[in-house]
């Protein structure tokens, strides 16, 4: 059973009168444990790809089913609690709330789990904590985002992404804004989330040097999926 | 302890964010809430005091001369000095009537006797003893004898003014000595300011003073109808037979009253209605504008796990908190203006109850659901698209 599968999914965008494919009858099959990297040209549709698979829009057609359970059959509460416990989201653009500390960023998606009310405050802290210690933002704990640089609330943002211990992590460019020995510090990261825990990622970089050596490759172009 | 971090605590962030906003918001709810809360103590006051009136004067009916009956509402219902007088006869004429239990009648007589400006006109009652079933049940101590010539009973405010030493008893009254041997219990009507005398002092009154009144002259009968008796048709028979006389039905009193602020209370209603629409616009407004502005948050919420619920308690709590704060800020501000501003009324000034503790808690209460139920229906459809919107659609917006 793969983790998630898409089967013929397209996804249409009406733009007044006209259709704008963005996603393409794509079929792909994603294992548990799987490191994949997409590439492609601005607007070849790989935002839109990883949104519909983390359930955060749907597809115009096609199925898309994670651990064979199909996503449009979740409702709008499953759908959500799915994101919650299983989808880490990495966004393309910063996407820290303003008005809350890092660490209350980070506290930010275990509100929304299930039962979050008897998980014990401590516990959550020191995770938090811990996910800054490895994006080496320990110190900005108490910091609001408007304190930080660009590649710095990135950063935060990836610390974020695994506060609920996230099944697959869908990451849009995590490292766009980031020096070279930056990125390269949460590209190990990274491989040491996926290696040692089993999670899953799929990273879409622009970066082909960085891509060659991720174990699987994808190209996005207009849409569609092709195999590197 | 750590302190855990939860939606409320980020509500209640995102209230800081526009101090100046939110407060407007507060300001506007703190009228709203405040001026139905004054119209409320208002019409509730001017109610009760009616109603009180009515239950406790123990007679069916009032015959006042023709004409007099608002006058003698001025006296039950609002403690205005007044006086209208007709025939003694037409007391025979009325115990003719089928249908009449007792009768009592009673002759008024407005006297200045105040030591200074504070104490207004008083109203003299001079009653029968012999038939008397409206008075005497009100002594606070039973007298256990008839009042002698010379000797008052005063209603309970009358009273307290004389223990102050605002009003001198034992001074003259139409030029007679009087002595108070007794305290009526507060009545909640016009009669607790009142001085009462028996009618077998008015002799010596007309003698004695300038008073204009003849020795055969009466004010009101007070009539008590026969168990079973159409208090209408006994009305009817005795407005249609005696033309020199206006009845009053224990009910109506107090009618000629609330006409007279039958406008008042439009205009308070209307007032409320306004206000109203106001208030649910601007929250409307205020919260739309909150909803565009937060929309991106929103989609990276959703995006994150929080479910369309979390969303809208995320919200709600903040309405909440605003519809609370401006709905108690308004309570504080309507009761006391309607306490303080009662003395600027002629009408509440007069009126012999204030509305009860639990009256006020009442209005208070609904001035609550009212300010908060406002907030919510306010914020309601901004919310709604709100926590509908698709989250990928929510986070590309700016
Ligand atoms: N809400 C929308 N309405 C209309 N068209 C859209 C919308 N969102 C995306 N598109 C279009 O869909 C296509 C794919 O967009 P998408 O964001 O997935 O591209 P991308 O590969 O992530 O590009 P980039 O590398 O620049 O982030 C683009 O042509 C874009 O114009
Ligand atoms: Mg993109």
């Amino acid at each position: 059973m793969s983790q998630i599968s898409l089967h013929n999914v397209t996804k249409t965008y009406q733009i007044g009168e006209d259709n704008l494919v963005a996603v393409q009858d794509i079929s792909l099959d994603i294992q548990s444990g799987d490191f994949i990297s997409i590439v492609g040209h601005s607007g070849s549709g790989k935002t839109t790809l990883l949104s519909l698979i983390g359930g955060i829009t749907t597809p115009t057609s096609g199925r898309i089913s994670f651990e064979d359970m199909d996503l449009s059959a979740m409702g709008s509460d499953g759908l959500s609690e799915y994101r919650c416990q299983k989808i880490g989201f990495m966004f393309q653009f910063a996407s820290l709330l303003p008005m809350l500390t890092v660490k209350e960023n980070l506290l930010l998606p275990t509100m929304f789990v299930p039962g979050s009310e008897r998980t014990d405050a401590a516990k959550l802290d020191d995770k938090a904590a811990e996910l800054l210690r490895s994006v080496g933002l320990l110190d900005k704990i108490n910091a609001f985002p408007c304190q930080l640089s660009g590649g710095q609330q990135r950063r935060v943002a990836i610390a974020r992404s695994f506060m609920n211990n996230p099944a697959l992590i869908l990451a849009d460019e995590p490292t766009g804004d980031l020096d070279e020995d930056t990125e390269q510090e949460m590209i190990n990261f990274f491989k040491s989330m996926n290696q040692t825990i089993g999670i899953t990622f799929v990273m879409v970089t622009h970066n082909t040097e960085l891509a060659s050596h991720t174990p699987r490759r994808l190209r996005m172009h207009q849409g569609s999926l092709q195999m590197l | 302890m750590t302190e855990r971090f939860t939606l409320s605590s980020l509500a209640i962030r995102n209230l800081r964010r526009r101090p100046l906003r939110t407060a407007i918001l507060v300001a506007a709810l703190t009228l709203m809430v405040a001026s139905l809360i004054f119209a409320l103590s208002f019409v509730m006051r001017v109610n009760a005091s009616i109603q009180l009136t009515s239950e406790r004067l123990g007679a069916d009916l009032l015959i006042v001369p023709t004409g007099a009956r608002g006058a003698a509402e001025d006296i039950l219902v609002e403690s205005h000095a007044r006086s209208f007088y007709m025939n003694k006869s037409i007391i025979e004429r009325v115990r003719k009537v089928a249908g009449i239990d007792k009768l009592s009648h009673q002759t008024y007589l407005v006297s200045l006797i105040g030591m200074c400006c504070s104490v207004p006109e008083s109203m003299v009652v001079a009653f029968n003893q012999e038939t008397d079933f409206v008075v005497k049940p009100w002594l606070k101590n039973k007298l256990g004898r008839n009042l002698k010539k010379g000797e008052a009973i005063v209603g309970e405010e009358s009273a307290f003014n004389i223990s102050l030493g605002l009003v001198e008893m034992e001074a003259q009254l139409f030029g007679n000595p009087f002595k108070m041997v007794g305290v009526l219990d507060k009545t909640g009507s016009g009669l607790d300011t009142a001085i009462f005398i028996s009618d077998d002092n008015i002799e010596d009154i007309i003698k004695n003073s300038d008073a204009k009144i003849k020795a055969d002259q009466i004010s009101v009968i007070f009539a008590k109808i026969k168990k079973g008796a159409d208090a209408y048709k006994v009305m009817s028979e005795i407005e249609n037979n005696i033309v020199e006389v206006d009845v009053v039905m224990r009910k109506d009193i107090g009618k000629s009253l609330l006409s007279a602020l039958s406008d008042i209370r439009k205009i308070f209603y209307f007032t409320m209605i306004l206000s109203t629409i106001l208030s649910l616009f601007l929250v409307w407004a205020i919260f739309t504008a909150i909803a565009n502005e937060r929309t991106r948050e929103v989609g990276i919420m959703r995006a994150l796990g929080a479910k369309e619920g979390h969303v809208v308690k995320l919200f709600l709590f903040e309405v909440l908190v605003l519809g609370v704060i401006g709905s108690i800020a308004g309570i504080i501000v309507g009761t006391s203006l309607s306490v303080l501003l009662a003395k600027n009324f002629s009408i509440l000034k007069n009126l012999p109850i204030d509305i009860g503790l639990l009256s006020r808690m009442l209005i208070a209460a609904a001035g609550l659901l009212f300010g908060t139920g406002i907030c919510v229906i306010g914020a309601l459809s901004p919310l709604n698209r709100l926590k509908k919107l698709e989250p990928l659609i929510a986070i590309k917006q700016e």
